[in-house]
């Protein structure tokens, strides 16, 4: 498996090089993985340490739609940019991708926050129900 | 004179070589990174044959034919290429960040074993990150590279595709032991897991549409949506962009099949409208990963080609009016031009086709991708 995966890079290499700008190619293919380790891992770390202060309970949810709303928005984003938009081509980018980007994430955003109010609803209810067991967390 | 021993060398600073320690989520595991791999591994690989599929009908070997059937074989692997790639998104990203750690590994190479495949590593990072910026990009015809996106798009999923079998071949035994054993702790596992799994269904819940016609009011965050373009049919190319509106309104304008025939023919849009019309609903199914049916109506190939006495095994060469552009020509292998559902096509959905659709008349055929379905065709060339 690994000859075949040394054979497979080299054909990968090989097209670039003789079909491609292979300095403009080396660019981007390098710089996509410096940008993600250098800029983009070191927000969602410091997102994560932003997040240490909320209890337990609701961290986990938040966590969750923070991770859901901002993979949705790094593959909306050129939508909403809208670089790709022709005058003459108006079925090519036909929606008002901001609005729709901002009603995603309002939903991404009342999920979560139900979902918080569920689990604190069914914690206060389990807490009243069984008496004995308070004090026991 | 003291001489100094060899072995000892100045002692990094402990904030490099105890960085990894320093990451406190215990969701940076062998575990989660195992489980985001094996899933990956499956959509890559899924990526890679469908990426295969699209680039192969449209450079086809010598050697090979595809089938005209079934009519939406091509619409279906390139909605799962484009959809099944935007939702993978998650899935990368999850699995860097659960190993992102070892990036800091002290120290960064032990050996030239350890270096080459801390390389590897890297080919499968920097390639897979570049196939989704690019790809990405693509779709929203954001043209930010300098190099054509499906040359480079291509040559680097072998890299990709390479660098991930040198890996998994490295990683089995850890994936083996995922699989079967089971955790004894109490790691949260599977709540982070369900979460990566929530954000990719996210993002192909709000894009599907644009491929999926039924659930094309959902598609909030695709770059086409079906039923929006002239004639209820979105366009790639208009004919402005193509720089054919005038030859393509031109009264003038005139048919001609020629090439390896026994009659040539040259024949106006009334001679072609004097011809039996055939109605076939085929979907334009753009290699973007969008696609959207349509009704057209017009002259079948096959008949055309009877008519001017091509030979039954022959390749058949569509032109359209634009002067460049790679897609200005596009090649008909018998089984699609045999095929009764292939059409040059004078109308769509009960009209007369829009001049961005390809008035005067437009190659239409089932199982295709989309820049083969030429526009603004003017000759057709039996070779």
């Amino acid at each position: 498996m690994t000859a075949a995966g040394l054979a497979l890079i080299a054909v990968g290499v090989r097209g670039v090089v003789t079909d491609l700008d292979a300095a403009a190619w080396l660019a981007w293919f390098a710089g996509a993985a410096i940008l993600h380790d250098g800029v983009l891992v070191p927000v969602v770390l410091a997102a994560g340490l932003a997040t240490r202060r909320l209890p337990a309970a609701s961290r986990r949810v938040v966590h969750a739609a923070l991770i859901t709303a901002a993979c949705t928005t790094a593959v909306a984003l050129p939508l909403v940019l809208g670089r790709g938009r022709r005058a003459d081509e108006p079925s090519r980018l036909p929606l008002p991708y901001d609005r729709n980007l901002a009603i995603v994430l309002a939903a991404i955003t009342v999920a979560a926050a139900a979902a918080i109010a569920a689990r604190a609803i069914a914690a206060r209810r389990q807490g009243r129900s069984r008496p004995a067991d308070r004090g026991r967390t | 004179m003291v001489r100094r021993p060899a072995l000892v060398r100045p002692r990094p600073p402990a904030v490099l070589t105890s960085l990894p320690a320093r990451f406190s989520s215990r969701l940076h595991d062998e575990r989660v990174a195992a489980w985001l791999g094996m899933a990956l591994g499956v959509s890559f690989l899924s990526a890679f044959a469908t990426g295969l599929i699209s680039h192969f009908m449209q450079h086809p070997p010598a050697w090979a034919q595809w089938p005209s059937r079934p009519v939406n074989l091509y619409r279906v692997s390139q909605g799962v290429h484009v959809i099944g790639g935007l939702a993978t998104v998650p899935l990368l990203l999850a699995k860097l960040w659960t190993v992102y750690p070892k990036l800091w590994q002290w120290p960064p190479v032990r050996s030239a074993a350890h270096g080459l495949r801390r390389l590897a590593v890297f080919a499968l990072v920097g390639g897979a990150l570049f196939q989704f910026v690019t790809g990405v990009l693509n779709i929203a015809y954001w043209y930010a590279f300098p190099f054509l996106f499906t040359t480079a798009h291509y040559w680097t999923a072998y890299i990709v595709i390479g660098a991930l079998l040198v890996h998994a071949a490295d990683q089995w035994p850890k994936a083996r032991r995922t699989v079967m054993t089971r955790p004894q702790d109490a790691v949260g596992r599977r709540a982070f897991l369900l979460t990566v799994a929530g954000a990719g269904g996210v993002i192909a819940a709000t894009t599907a549409g644009e491929a999926f016609t039924p659930l094309a009011r959902l598609a909030v965050l695709a770059p086409r949506r079906p039923g929006t373009g002239p004639q209820g049919l979105p366009v790639n190319r208009s004919a402005a962009a193509a720089g054919v509106t005038a030859p393509a309104r031109d009264p003038g304008w005139r048919l001609t099949v020629t090439g390896r025939v026994a009659r040539e023919l040259t024949l106006s849009l009334d001679d072609l409208r004097a011809l039996p019309q055939h109605t076939a609903r085929l979907p334009i199914a753009c290699v973007e990963g969008w696609s959207a049916d349509g009704a057209w109506r017009g002259v079948r190939l096959r008949d055309l080609l009877a008519m001017a006495g091509a030979p039954a095994g022959a390749r058949v060469r569509i032109e359209s009016l634009q002067r460049g552009g790679i897609y200005r020509t596009s090649q008909v292998a018998p089984p699609h031009w045999r095929d009764p559902l292939t059409l040059l096509a004078l109308g769509l959905n009960g009209e007369p086709l829009h001049l961005d659709h390809g008035y005067p008349c437009r190659l239409i055929a089932p199982n295709r991708p989309g820049v083969m379905q030429t526009k603004w065709v003017h000759r057709v060339v039996v070779e």
